[in-house]
C-alpha cells in the first residue's frame, strides 16, 4: 500500500504537476499572442512600408496611421519594385538582398529617374552585431547615401567629402564593407528589376 | 559564392571578432567566477563546446519541423530551454553509467550548464539569422570554442594575477571585468583577419 | 512588524544585497545593450516584470513543487513571463523589439531571475516574494541605468537619443562597443565598494 503511495508520489505526481504547469503556461502564453497577432502583423507590414517611404525620401508622420496614410497615397507598387510620384519626379524604389557579416542584410534603395541617384537607403532587417555593424539602421549613416551616385568608396567616419564617399562605421569595417558592396549593386539591381536589362 | 563560404566566415567569426563571450557578453556569469582556476575552466569550457555544438542544431530541428509548421515560433523560448535541459540531463545521466573518469572530469559541470545563457543565446542567434542546419551547428561548435578560449585565457591571466597586488575593491569580479575588457579590445583586432569577398 | 520585514525585503537588494554589485549576477543579458539609454530601459523593465511576477508565482506553489522538478518548474514560469514580454513588445514596440533581438530572450537565463527565486521565494509568502522580485529588479535596474548613461554619454554624446554634448566632444567609440561595457561595469563596481560597501562594513 505504502509502495504505491511512494510510486504515486515520486513519479506520478511529479509528472502530472509538470504537465498542468506546462499546460497552464502554454494557455497564457498562447492567448496573448493571439490577442496581439493583428496588431504584430501590422507591425510588420509597417515596417516594410515605412522603409519604402524612406527609401523614396518622402516624409510621413512615424505612426503606423501616418506610415499607411502616406504610403497609400504616394506610393505605387509594381512587379518586384515601387515607384512614387511626385512634384520632383518619378522616384524607383527596389528591395535588394545581400550578405553582412552575419546573415543577409536587406534593404531598399530609393532612385531617381535615372536609377543612378540615389533618393535614400532604408534598412528591412539584418542581423549584425549590436551596437556596431547593426548602426547601418542609424539614421546618420542612411541619410548619407541620399542624393549620391554609385560607386560608392568607404572613408574613416566623419571625413566624407566627396560624392562618393561615405563614412564607415567605426568597429563595424566588415558590416561597412558588406553594405557598401550591396548598395553598389543596386543601380545595375535596379535597371534589372525595372528595365529588364 | 557566398552561400557556400557562410559556415566558414560563420565559423572564424564567432570564436574572433564576435566572440559570443567577449562581443555579445553571453555566459559572463559563469565566466566571472569559474576562471579562478585553470582545472574547472578547462572542464567546463569543453562542456561547453559540446552542449553548444549538440544542442544548437538540435534547437534547429525542433524549430524547423516542430514550430514552425505550426505557428509557433513564439513558444521557442520554453522549447529550446527544455531540449537543452533535456539533453544536458540525458548526457549527464549517460556519463555518469558508462565512465566514471569523464564524468568526474566533464560530468560535474553541465548541469551549471543549463542556466548558462550563452547556451540558449547561441540558439536564438541562429533563428534570428536564419541560418541553415549545417551552419548553425558550425555557429554552435564556433561559439563554444570562442566561450572556451575567452575562459582559458581568463584563467591563465587569473592565476598569474595571484602574484600582484590588486586593489581591494577590485578584487575578484572588478579586476576580472577589466580584464575582459583588455581581452575584448584585443578580439577586436582580429576583425580585419578574414577577406571574404 | 510585518511592516518592518517587507521594508527589509525591498530595501536589501537594492543597496548591501544588491544582486548586480555584490553577487555579479545577472549580466549577461543587459550589458549588452547598456550602449544605449532607452534599450535598457526596456531591458530592466522587463526583468524587473519578470522577477516580480516570477518569485510571486513560484511563492505561491511553494508548497506543492515536487523537489526533483523543481528547477524545471521555475524555468517553465519565468519562460512564460518572458515571452509575455516578447510578445508585448513586438506589438506595441516593434522597433525597440527590433534593436533587442534575441536579449529580452535571455531574460530566462538571467542568473537573478533564477537566483531569487531560488533563494527567496521558496521560502517565503508570495507578497514578500513580489517584493522581493521587485527590488531585486529595481536593484539590477538602477546599475544598468548607471552604466548605460555613461557609455552612451560618452560614446555618442547624446541621452535617449538626444544630442546633449555639443560638437566639440570627441565621441569615446569604445564606450559603445563590447570593451566599453566590462570597463564601465568595472570601473563602477569598484567606486561602489570604495564607497557604499566601506561604509556599511564600518556602520
Amino acid at each position: 500500500m505504502s509502495v504505491q503511495k511512494t510510486f504515486y508520489k515520486d513519479r506520478i505526481y511529479p509528472l502530472l504537476f509538470m504537465f498542468l504547469i506546462t499546460f497552464f503556461c502554454i494557455l497564457l502564453t498562447a492567448g496573448i499572442h493571439l490577442a496581439t497577432q493583428d496588431r504584430a502583423n501590422a507591425n510588420e507590414l509597417s515596417f516594410t512600408r515605412k522603409a519604402v517611404l524612406d527609401a523614396a525620401g518622402i516624409t510621413y508622420v512615424n505612426t503606423t496611421a501616418g506610415i499607411e496614410e502616406a504610403y497609400l497615397k504616394r506610393v505605387e507598387e509594381a512587379d518586384g519594385y515601387f515607384t512614387t510620384s511626385g512634384s520632383d519626379g518619378k522616384r524607383f524604389i527596389i528591395p535588394l538582398e545581400g550578405p553582412g557579416l552575419w546573415g543577409t542584410i536587406s534593404i531598399m534603395v530609393g532612385f531617381e529617374e535615372d536609377l543612378q541617384t540615389f533618393t535614400g537607403v532604408a534598412i528591412v532587417s539584418q542581423n549584425e552585431t549590436p551596437g556596431l555593424g547593426a548602426r547601418i539602421e542609424e539614421p546618420w549613416f542612411t541619410d548619407q547615401f541620399r542624393g549620391k551616385r554609385p560607386p560608392f568608396t568607404l572613408v574613416e567616419e566623419g571625413t566624407a567629402t566627396a560624392s562618393n564617399e561615405v563614412d564607415a562605421i567605426t568597429g563595424a569595417t566588415r558590416t561597412s564593407e558588406y553594405f557598401r558592396n550591396l548598395a553598389n549593386q543596386a543601380a545595375d539591381a535596379a535597371k534589372r528589376i525595372v528595365r529588364g536589362e | 559564392m557566398h552561400d557556400a563560404l557562410l559556415p566558414l566566415s560563420v565559423f572564424f567569426a564567432s570564436i574572433f571578432t564576435s566572440n559570443i563571450l567577449l562581443t555579445n557578453y553571453l555566459g559572463t556569469c559563469s565566466f566571472l567566477s569559474v576562471s579562478k582556476e585553470m582545472k574547472t575552466s578547462l572542464g567546463l569550457g569543453v562542456a561547453v563546446i559540446f552542449v553548444m555544438a549538440t544542442t544548437t542544431p538540435l534547437n534547429w530541428l525542433v524549430y524547423e519541423y516542430l514550430l514552425l509548421p505550426f505557428g509557433l515560433e513564439y513558444l521557442r523560448f520554453i522549447v529550446f530551454i527544455i531540449v537543452i535541459a533535456a539533453f544536458v540531463q540525458l548526457t549527464e545521466m549517460a556519463i555518469e553509467r558508462y565512465s566514471e573518469p569523464l564524468y568526474q572530469s566533464l560530468g560535474i559541470f553541465l548541469p551549471l550548464i543549463t542556466v548558462n545563457c550563452a547556451i540558449l543565446g547561441v540558439s536564438l542567434f541562429m533563428v534570428i539569422r536564419e541560418y541553415s542546419f549545417f551552419t548553425s551547428f558550425v555557429f554552435g561548435l564556433g561559439s563554444g570554442i570562442g566561450w572556451f578560449v575567452a575562459i582559458i585565457a581568463m584563467a591563465g591571466i587569473r592565476v598569474k594575477l595571484k602574484n600582484a597586488k590588486v586593489v581591494p575593491a577590485l578584487e575578484g569580479p572588478g579586476i576580472t571585468l577589466i580584464i575582459a575588457g583588455f581581452m575584448a579590445m584585443a578580439f577586436m583586432g582580429f576583425s580585419g583577419m578574414i577577406a571574404v569577398s | 512588524m510585518a511592516k518592518n520585514k517587507v521594508r527589509k525585503t525591498f530595501l536589501e537588494p537594492l543597496g548591501k544585497n544588491n544582486p548586480v554589485f555584490v553577487q555579479i549576477l545577472g549580466i549577461c543579458s543587459t550589458l549588452a545593450v547598456t550602449n544605449k539609454l532607452q534599450n535598457t530601459m526596456v531591458m530592466t523593465l522587463g526583468v524587473l516584470f519578470t522577477t516580480a511576477l516570477s518569485s510571486w508565482t513560484i511563492s505561491l506553489m511553494r508548497n506543492h513543487i515536487p523537489s526533483r522538478i523543481r528547477m524545471m518548474v521555475e524555468t517553465m514560469v519565468i519562460a512564460t513571463f518572458v515571452i509575455i514580454v516578447d510578445i508585448v513588445l513586438k506589438a506595441f514596440y516593434p522597433e525597440m523589439w527590433k534593436q533587442l533581438g534575441p536579449y529580452v530572450g535571455l531574460i530566462i537565463t538571467n542568473c537573478i531571475v533564477m537566483g531569487r527565486v531560488e533563494a527567496f521565494a521558496l521560502q517565503n509568502k508570495p507578497m514578500l516574494s513580489l517584493v522581493d522580485g521587485l527590488a531585486s529588479g529595481l536593484g539590477y535596474a538602477y546599475v544598468l541605468l548607471a552604466i548605460a548613461f555613461v557609455r552612451e554619454l560618452l560614446g555618442t554624446g547624446s541621452l535617449w537619443g538626444y544630442r546633449i554634448l555639443g560638437s566639440w566632444w570627441t565621441n569615446w567609440s569604445i564606450m559603445i562597443m563590447p570593451p566599453g561595457g566590462f570597463f564601465v561595469l568595472a570601473i563602477l563596481i569598484w567606486i561602489i565598494r570604495e564607497t557604499i560597501m566601506k561604509e556599511a562594513s564600518h556602520a
